[in-house]
């Protein structure tokens, strides 16, 4: 379906933002993938006729863990909260996260922006490209995969190095769309 | 089995460093999350270590005892026996330790079982050879 026009807001009411994580090193087996949702957020689509903009906030201490696969055994709370913690105190520290559009280009069907812009991420400023499609079922969804170290932040690693989050993370929207233009 | 060599160089006197892993208040926590959590005797102590891996931890607690010593050639045997806290798993390990001027050797047989041991015996030698070369890095400042 096209997306409407308009100027629309997008938050955590509207839908979930979510990074995955997954895992290398010789004691991959110990670690999990992770499924994390940003649960402080807020996106805005300008779409009302101008240069059409994207643009998306994070709060980088709102990460909460969802899934854990694989590892020796599954992740409790406590398990949850302390890679919580992890990431608040090594990774992201509370740092800005905001991504700027520089360019949007929507498909022929209207049903699809192609989104380039760029992403500052604790400090550190990169290119970054995606798509945004609107589904039949009124949802707008998105991915881009981003790598860790292009931000300057070094994957979190443990077991003496042996076990490392990969530095490749998969960013993805998923929201449902404003009914009609404006909202 | 698995056994491990490596070297370490503290740039300090043999007699000097001799000494100091002989003390296992201070060769113990050189251990990364390693402590003592009793001296029983001169030789000997009861200790844990503490290993995160990533969101967990897996703590082993256990006895640490200096079983030969060789004062003339600067050569210790040392005998970790540790059991997994809350599991089924074991740590054992002899550990030679022979020392020359500003360093030295260390020889490891170590017997990994449980838990830790299921993931293989790649992981285990790659986790332990991480362990132990943290360790030589940090017997630099004992």
């Amino acid at each position: 379906m096209p997306i409407p026009t308009g100027r629309h807001t997008l938050g955590p009411d509207d839908g979930t933002l979510t990074v995955r994580t997954g895992r290398t090193g010789a004691a991959s087996k110990a670690g999990h993938d992770l499924l994390i949702e940003v649960t402080s957020w807020r996106a805005t689509l300008d779409l009302d006729g101008g240069e059409p903009a994207v643009t998306l906030t994070a709060d980088a201490r709102s990460l909460r863990v969802r899934e854990g696969s694989g590892g020796m055994s599954a992740l409790d709370d406590d398990d949850r909260a302390n890679i919580e913690q992890t990431i608040d105190d090594e990774v992201l520290r509370g740092g800005a996260i905001e991504f700027r559009s520089s360019g949007v280009e929507p498909s022929a069907d209207g049903a699809a922006l192609r989104v380039e812009g760029d992403l500052d991420l604790l400090g550190t400023r990169r290119p970054v490209a995606f798509d945004l499609t609107a589904g039949d079922d009124g949802r707008l969804t998105g991915r881009a995969r981003l790598r860790q170290t292009d931000f300057g932040l070094k994957p979190y690693s443990a077991l003496f190095g042996t076990l490392k989050v990969a530095d490749e993370v998969e960013v993805a929207v998923d929201a449902r769309l404003p009914a009609a233009a404006g909202t | 089995m698995v056994e491990l060599d490596h070297s370490f160089s503290t740039g300090k006197p043999e007699d000097y460093t001799w000494e100091a892993i002989l003390d296992l208040d201070r060769l113990i926590p050189c251990v990364q999350g390693g402590r003592v959590v009793e001296r029983t005797s001169p030789t000997s102590a009861k200790a844990e270590i503490k290993v995160k891996m990533g969101a967990m931890a897996m703590t082993f607690t256990g006895t640490v005892e200096v079983v030969e010593q060789d004062d003339d050639a600067h050569r210790a045997l040392m005998r970790v026996r540790a059991r997994e806290a809350g599991g089924q798993g074991h740590a054992n390990a002899d550990v030679t330790f022979a020392l020359s001027d500003g360093g030295g050797t260390i020889h490891t047989a170590a017997q990994i079982t449980g838990k830790a041991a299921s993931m293989g015996e790649g992981v285990v030698v790659s986790v332990l050879d991480g362990l132990i070369r943290d360790f030589t890095q940090r017997l630099q400042a004992i």
